[in-house]
């Protein structure tokens, strides 16, 4: 097959995964209000489905271009929705918690459709792009971001069951505010330990490429801003009484930093990032 | 003393201090950094300016406030450490044991379990210690992932080696720049070295973009005559002499002769940008503004290349006669300036390459504060420190208690979960 052909292959993927997405963010909200277990179970499914859909159309895409493909806008918004439905399987998988999906579905399909407007041409990368590094450095942000993300949605439910804490539905589907400030702990964890080797390599690859490890560009210094108030939200856990609504207000301004350090910096603030 | 020492080294007051370098950073990445102080009093209102100017905002990361800062981070998390090894120390030693287990208020009933060794076994717990307690009570302890207590404390020491390796980098480094077409040699300036430009390729792709610059160098110490050789292209930098050699960026030369009347007087290599004095002609400047490889006039009339490759060269100049212009034109390859008697030619064009040397010495002692750094993190979030313990009651019944301060309930629940499958569910729970 040519390469023009894994690319078709990879836009109809690409497309029937995002509707994918939509569908199961419909049904998530459906067993919210139906609060009937069936709708749920098909809303896991449709996420299931549309995430293999997903990961076919990023191989398919990897090998139209014949690189690994992380290398502009469109790519990494794609792998970045990609990140964060794998993050939010791995921890519906683990602590069984499906309403999340309610919460995390629209974060995928809104991080997809930015995906959907970018153009999607493949272009040669100018030499600086192409590293190993590179690719190691913006892998471990999908990841990172994609935890942050699980962790944003956790957070939201964190801060709306407090104000919903008669609710049988809440109570019965919604673990407990403990539960629920423990697993964004682990998403935060997970991401925090990503975006600390997202920055180290990233450092790396700088450091080969022009010769500084770190040199405050905007795009580093939100990344650096980002992990801060991640660092602030471990710390806040720790402290006694700060725990909870606290932390969990910090992981969602965290998250809010991540989207901005990814969209934001490369159109609004310049830098060496900006070509990306 | 010691109430000060406490405040410094507390981590409220890390918190402040992060939430001062939050500020920081969130002012150097939307402030443009490091213009001139006319350009902060005319994009800004006069005040901001001013404001700007004073409170060392157009240059956050390097003014005397955010050193200290830093300075002060670097004591702060010195004394949280410091403070907390001695508990740590102790804990690691000693802290695990059934008798502190119980002590620590940790041993309530989780559930009832006739086989508690094949439950702490089926969880990870291979070494389990069997004792009589005090009231001669039979007991099993079992304790997982010990070094896991020493992930903060090791996440801290690395942050701390981190910014002192940065730090001292950025006082001791040093960084030149050395540009030039093959066969030139310059002087490394202020370092008694010199290095020469062997060879420089820029490969292209059949669609004309670049796949690759790589220039081949050879750096000599001037003092031994000793010389080291190398090749340096875009994420392959070259290591000469200790010292950092990066391909940066690339530009066009060439060749510029002047005659007076037939006879070379006068044959330089220019970059496009540079400009040289015709030495023969006192006041007589020349200025390469550019250079278009294939070149073509826009839509606008304005000149441009209409591809990378070298198809059809054209070289824009300025001419200056004691600082007066005297024309400004683009020339073919075939074409020649003519002033007085003089002629001026562009021959031979050719990519040059500025190849950027640096030498950092503590960039080892960052890395290994990243190293250190992640090792704290996977030890404080991945290595839970876990323990268990089981208290008989009365003959085949024991009494079961887990506890993890990272692991919380989650930890709990676990120990619930793996007794029903290692009873099947008929005991308590
Ligand atoms: C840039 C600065 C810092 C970073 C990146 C950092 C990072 C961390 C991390 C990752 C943890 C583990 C959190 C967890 O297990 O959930 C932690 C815990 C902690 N940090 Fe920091 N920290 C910083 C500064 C400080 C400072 C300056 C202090 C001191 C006053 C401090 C005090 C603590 C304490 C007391 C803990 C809890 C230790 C434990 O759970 O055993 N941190 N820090």
């Amino acid at each position: 097959m040519s390469s023009g052909q894994f690319l078709n292959i990879e836009n109809v993927l690409f497309t029937i995964a995002m509707i994918g997405y939509l569908a199961a963010m419909v049904l998530y909200w459906l067993f919210f209000v139906l609060k009937k277990d069936m709708v749920g179970k098909c809303a896991d499914c449709f996420a299931a489905a549309a995430f293999l859909l997903h990961t076919g159309a990023l191989v398919t895409r990897g090998i139209g271009a014949g690189r690994f493909p992380l290398s502009n806008q469109y790519e990494f918004a794609t792998s970045f929705a990609w990140g964060i439905c794998a993050c939010y399987l791995v921890f519906l998988w683990k602590y069984k918690f499906r309403a999340l999906g309610a919460f995390v579905t629209p974060v995928i399909f809104l991080v997809i459709g930015y995906a959907a407007m970018q153009s999607r041409e493949v272009r040669e990368l100018m030499p600086a792009l192409r590293s190993h590094w590179l690719a190691i450095h913006v892998s471990s942000a999908i990841i990172s971001y994609g935890a942050f993300g699980v962790s944003f949605a956790v957070s939201l439910m964190f801060l709306l069951r407090q104000k919903k804490e008669d609710s049988p539905f809440w109570q019965e589907h919604i673990p407990d505010e403990r539960r629920l400030d423990l697993i964004s702990y682990r998403a935060v964890s997970l991401g925090f330990l990503f975006l600390t080797f997202v920055m180290i390599s990233g450092a790396i690859w700088a450091e080969r490429a022009w010769g500084s490890y770190w040199s405050w560009d905007p795009k580093e210094t939100w990344s650096l801003i980002t992990w801060i108030i991640y660092a602030i939200y471990l710390h806040l856990r720790i402290s006694r009484g700060w725990k909870g609504k606290s932390a969990a207000l910090f992981a969602v301004i965290g998250f809010i930093c991540v989207i901005f350090t990814y969209i934001g910096v490369n159109t609004l603030l310049p830098g060496i990032h900006s070509y990306a | 003393m010691k109430k000060i020492a406490r405040i410094v080294f507390s981590m409220k007051f890390a918190l402040v201090l992060l939430g001062i370098l939050l500020a920081a950073c969130l002012a150097g990445s939307v402030i443009p950094q490091g213009k001139d102080a006319s350009y902060y009093l005319s994009e800004y209102s006069e005040q901001a300016g001013g404001a700007i100017l004073a409170l060392g905002l157009d240059d956050v990361f390097h003014c005397s406030w955010f050193v200290a800062l830093a300075a002060v981070l670097c004591l702060n998390l010195t004394g949280c450490n410091i403070v907390h090894f001695p508990s740590l120390a102790v804990r690691s030693k000693n802290g695990f044991s059934p008798d502190r287990f119980r002590r620590s208020g940790h041993a309530k009933e989780l559930f009832e379990s006739s086989v508690p060794e094949e439950l702490f076994q089926a969880c990870g717990f291979h070494r389990l210690v069997r004792e009589n307690s005090a009231d001669g009570k039979d007991c099993i302890y079992g304790v997982k992932n010990r070094p896991g207590i020493w992930g903060a404390w090791f996440c801290h020491l690395g942050m701390l080696i981190v910014i002192l390796g940065f730090g001292l980098g950025q006082m001791k480094q040093v960084s030149f720049a050395v540009y030039g077409v093959p066969g030139q040699t310059k002087p490394v300036e202020g370092t008694g070295y010199e290095l020469t430009i062997d060879d420089f390729e820029v490969d292209l792709r059949p669609d004309d973009t670049v796949e690759q610059y790589t220039a081949s160098i050879t750096m000599r110490d001037t003092g031994t005559s000793e010389s080291r050789s190398g090749q340096t292209s875009v994420n392959h930098p070259a290591t000469l002499f200790g010292m950092r050699c990066y391909q940066n960026s690339t530009g066009w030369a060439a060749k510029v002769q002047v005659y007076k009347e037939d006879s070379l007087v006068q044959e330089e290599i220019l970059c496009a940008g540079e400009q040289m004095d015709v030495e023969d002609k006192e006041g007589l400047t020349l200025v390469f503004a550019a250079f278009y490889p294939d070149y073509e006039e826009g839509e606008d009339g304005m000149p441009r290349t209409a591809s990378s490759g070298l198809k059809n060269p054209a070289y824009l100049y300025r001419l200056y006669y004691r600082g007066e212009i005297l024309g400004m034109n683009v020339l073919a390859a075939n074409e020649a300036i003519t002033v007085d008697a003089y002629t001026i030619i562009f021959t031979d064009p050719q990519n040059y390459t500025l190849i950027q040397i640096k030498r950092d010495p503590f960039t080892w002692l960052a890395a290994i504060g990243a190293v250190v750094v992640m090792a704290g993190l996977i030890l404080a979030f991945y290595l839970r420190t876990e323990e268990v313990y089981a208290e008989q009651k009365d003959g085949n019944v024991w009494s079961v208690s887990g506890y993890s301060r990272k692991g919380g309930a989650e930890f709990t629940d676990l120990l619930v979960q793996k007794q029903k499958e290692t009873e099947g569910g008929k005991s308590a729970g």
